[in-house]
């Protein structure tokens, strides 16, 4: 092809900066993602939350449902900025959602030749949606936004399941290879243990919704380039609308252009059409046209306006359609039951703002998940509303808060989860335990066992016992201990429930009863009654 | 081997050989015979009460040959500080490493299952940083790695037959135990056999019904060479992980001893208790494990 070398070797070297510039925020994101952990300090080393800190998107949904600015989602008034001047750049050049699906195209069978977005309004009208109805207290925001989906997929599906393999490749090599063998693979599984994986397996509930939403995504790919960039994404929207309006403009085709369309056809964002314009709103500046371009007629610049292809903006019927969504749906959730009595079940992190704001405020992307060192935290179902799904909850039998522990409030990124100090970490009531009497050994059976005790972490203990003289099984009068809560002590922290040795269901259950958020849940206090 | 070790041990392989052996009498008076040297060195630094305690025991070189493979397995269980009596005293983990390297020890390794997130133990129990401040490659703190643990048969075992026990604990040329002695719920104390309890797998809180015997019959598989009981702090109440400065008695002493039984049972004495009020102690006497009777150890006492 003819080539026009001068302007050729400059978008050269934007076209290779915007990939490396992608692997790097790529291995940043990972690295980040690997370090939400503990490291040895109470405070986390990394700010790991950072990516969804500079999400627009999420900063203004969660603004919108909270009614009020919130500090630590600020950062992402400097990225809508960038918006400003340098287009969508940042879905070309940093999104590591982006970068993972322009990975894996390479492995997938795509539409090359696909340049036809096929839902151009859809991503706007999400995002319209998400933040409407974020105002009127439903919360959609975290299904859609890039980065809950990416980490979600990654902390509750792709990190444990690749945890499992690893695991189960160097068990066989350390119990069936040779020792020459071992000499190699111990090192490389040592490294890994202590710098990759986290300290322990951990197991999640929703794992494969988590991997289905994810690889959903990716399979997009298969329709065509970008799918969810182009269509769904209302991150991506909305760095459109401010790009639209931007200062960055791009030249494409034009008279002397010889028509060829390699560049349409190779656009990975469906952003120019059939006259050759690029639209702003589309162009992510991957500059894959300017370097394709046979007589190198595509530039980009801060000067002279070039003609914008016409925009598909939203009908009067989008906007009532959105607006019916957005009464319509709070409307229903104000009739679930949940509404009237909630889940006993539904144990929030400790720090957890109350049930209302913490559900607007949290936008579902499991960090708080994937910092738990106790494997305690779980993505709800419908336990919170159908607008919870994916929401942590503390699921006892599966792991326990760690008393000493304050990583979940660091991990959040929009204060959902408040940063408690040590001090107050240690008195947060999340839950209460109770009793099952016809399970626990020293009731149900006058078989001594005392594990609850044990475990309990308050300084006090918040499990006690009483020595009492029971007939036992056998007929025989047997002195044993037998336990019981101390609500004013307990903290609903689960230890008791997860270290309880009976198989299968735990004699001591932890409920969401007396958490310190909700004061209507107050136990009944003994000594007021004058019980005690 | 000593000969009573010997001894023991050709008594258990002729029993689980069929034959009609009544195995507890014999045993019961053959280790009865030689009367267990234990060592109490009361005073502060912990390090000097440490070697003192050894050195009246022969020194450190009685128990770890040149080029041996050395574990110390101290209680790192919980997630709380050296001053709350719930873990091992950093400082009595570190002197028995380096006591042990001096002997000729090859390798020190150093675990314990925990109970908290096992980072967590490790790091706010003081020891990883007291090791770390060795910088001796030999001496490694590991965590626990799942695919170690054995199962192995507990011939002898009354009430616990079989278990997963980790292999590094079985396959060493020198194991020592290193309890702190604290308060239970259930077992009221908790001392070195108890402790034993870190180097097994599954379950563990299913061994909590019948636990002195299953606690004795653990130790008849797991025999460490030397038991050194940290005393120097005392969790008296709210054990065994405590929390609260109110419940510790700092007592500055250091128990030493072959053992094991005998270990357990001095120490039962500093919270004012006797020996028989423990479950596994009695247990363990009642096996032929070890000595309980107070007034039948050579009790060495020693201040620094």
């Amino acid at each position: 092809m003819n080539r026009r070398p001068a302007a050729d070797g400059r978008y050269r070297i934007y076209f290779h900066g915007r990939r490396i510039s992608q692997l790097i925020f790529l291995a940043l994101f990972i690295f980040l993602f690997i370090r939400t952990d503990y490291t040895g300090s109470d405070q986390l080393e990394y700010i790991v939350n950072i990516i969804f800190r500079l999400d627009p998107f999420l900063a203004a949904v969660t603004m919108l449902a909270a009614k009020t600015v919130i500090a630590l989602m600020l950062p992402a008034l400097l990225v809508l900025m960038l918006a400003l001047v340098a287009g969508r750049s940042f879905c070309g050049w940093f999104c590591p959602l982006g970068t993972l699906l322009d990975g894996c195209r390479h492995a997938l069978p795509t539409d090359r030749g696909g340049t036809r977005t096929l839902y151009p309004r859809l991503g706007r009208v999400l995002l319209l949606a998400a933040l409407l109805l974020a105002f009127f207290g439903f919360h959609i925001a975290g299904y859609l936004d890039p980065f809950s989906i990416l980490v979600r997929g990654l902390a509750q599906s792709v990190y444990p399941a690749s945890h499992g393999v690893i695991e189960s490749f160097f068990t066989f090599t350390y119990t069936q290879a040779p020792a020459f063998v071992n000499a190699v693979t111990e090192p490389v599984y040592g490294w890994l243990r202590s710098e990759v994986l986290p300290a322990e397996r951990k197991f999640f509930e929703l794992v494969y919704l988590s991997a289905f939403i994810l690889l959903l995504v990716v399979l997009g790919e298969v329709v065509q380039k970008r799918f969810f960039c182009r269509n769904i994404c209302p991150l991506g929207a909305m760095f459109g609308m401010v790009s639209r309006r931007g200062l960055l403009k791009t030249r494409g085709g034009s008279e002397i252009c010889g028509k060829c369309r390699i560049c349409s056809s190779l656009c990975r964002m469906g952003a120019i059409d059939e006259e050759r314009a690029v639209d702003m709103a589309r162009c992510n500046l991957c500059i894959e046209c300017a370097v394709a371009c046979p007589r190198q007629v595509i530039s980009f610049g801060f000067g002279g306006a070039s003609p914008q292809p016409a925009h598909a903006g939203l009908s009067r019927r989008h906007f009532l359609g959105v607006l019916a969504a957005g009464i319509v749906l709070p409307a229903v959730k104000g009739a679930d039951v949940l509404a009237k009595s909630d889940d006993p079940l539904l144990i929030r992190p400790p720090g957890a703002l109350p049930e209302k704001e913490f559900l607007g405020r949290c936008v579902r992307c499991a960090e708080c998940m994937q910092v738990c060192i106790g494997n305690a935290l779980q993505p709800a179902l419908f336990e919170g509303g159908l607008d919870g799904v994916f929401t942590p909850m503390l699921v006892a039998r599966t792991g326990y808060c760690e008393f000493n522990c304050t990583l979940c409030g660091q991990a959040c990124p929009t204060g959902a989860i408040r940063q408690l100090s040590l001090e107050e970490k240690h008195r947060a009531v999340i839950g209460n335990a109770w009793f099952d009497k016809d399970r626990c050994l020293p009731y149900a059976k006058a078989v001594p066992c005392m594990v609850c005790e044990e475990h309990c972490p308050t300084p006090e203990k918040a499990i006690r016992f009483a020595e009492v003289e029971v007939t036992g099984a056998a007929g025989v009068v047997v002195s044993i201990k037998q336990p019981y809560v101390v609500d004013e002590l307990c903290i609903g922290c689960g230890i008791c429930e997860n270290k309880c040795p009976l198989p299968g269901r735990s004699a001591v259950l932890v409920t969401s009863a007396n958490e310190e958020r909700d004061p209507t849940k107050k136990l009944p206090d003994p000594y007021s009654l004058g019980y005690g | 081997m000593d000969r009573r070790r010997f001894l023991q041990k050709a008594v258990a392989l002729t029993a689980g050989a069929g034959m009609p052996v009544p195995l507890v009498n014999i045993t019961k008076a053959l280790a009865a015979a030689p009367a267990p040297e234990v060592s109490m060195v009361t005073g502060v630094p912990y390090e000097a009460a440490v070697r003192r305690a050894l050195s009246m025991l022969g020194g450190m070189g009685a128990f770890v040959g040149e080029g041996s493979r050395v574990v110390i397995k101290p209680n790192i269980g919980w997630d709380r500080s050296p001053e709350l009596g719930a873990n091992t005293h950093p400082l009595v983990v570190r002197a028995l490493a380096e006591m042990a390297l001096e002997a000729g020890a090859a390798e020190v390794k150093v675990f314990d299952r925990t109970c908290n997130e096992r980072r967590r133990c490790y790091v706010n129990s003081g020891i990883q940083s007291a090791l770390e401040e060795m910088d001796d490659g030999r001496v490694r703190l590991e965590h626990i790695d799942d695919r170690k643990f054995v199962e192995v048969d507990i011939k002898r075992g009354k009430s616990l037959k079989r278990w997963q026990i980790y292999k590094d604990a079985l396959d060493a040329d020198c194991y020592i135990n290193v309890p702190v002695a604290k308060n239970h719920g259930l077992s009221r104390l908790t001392l070195g056999l108890k402790n034993s309890m870190g180097v097994i797998g599954g379950n563990r809180g299913s061994l909590h019904f019948d636990i002195g015997q299953k606690l004795a019959d653990l130790a008849t598989v797991l025999q460490p060479t030397l038991t050194v009981v940290d005393a120097t702090r005392m969790l008296l109440a709210n054990g065994p992980q405590g929390g609260r400065l109110s419940d510790v008695k700092v007592a500055d002493t250091i128990i030493a001893t072959r053992d094991p039984v005998a270990a357990d049972a001095l120490a039962t004495t500093l919270f004012g208790l006797r020996p028989e009020d423990i479950g596994s102690t009695v247990a363990a006497f009642s096996m032929g494990l070890g000595e309980m009777n107070v007034d039948a150890m050579r009790i060495k006492k020693g201040r620094v």
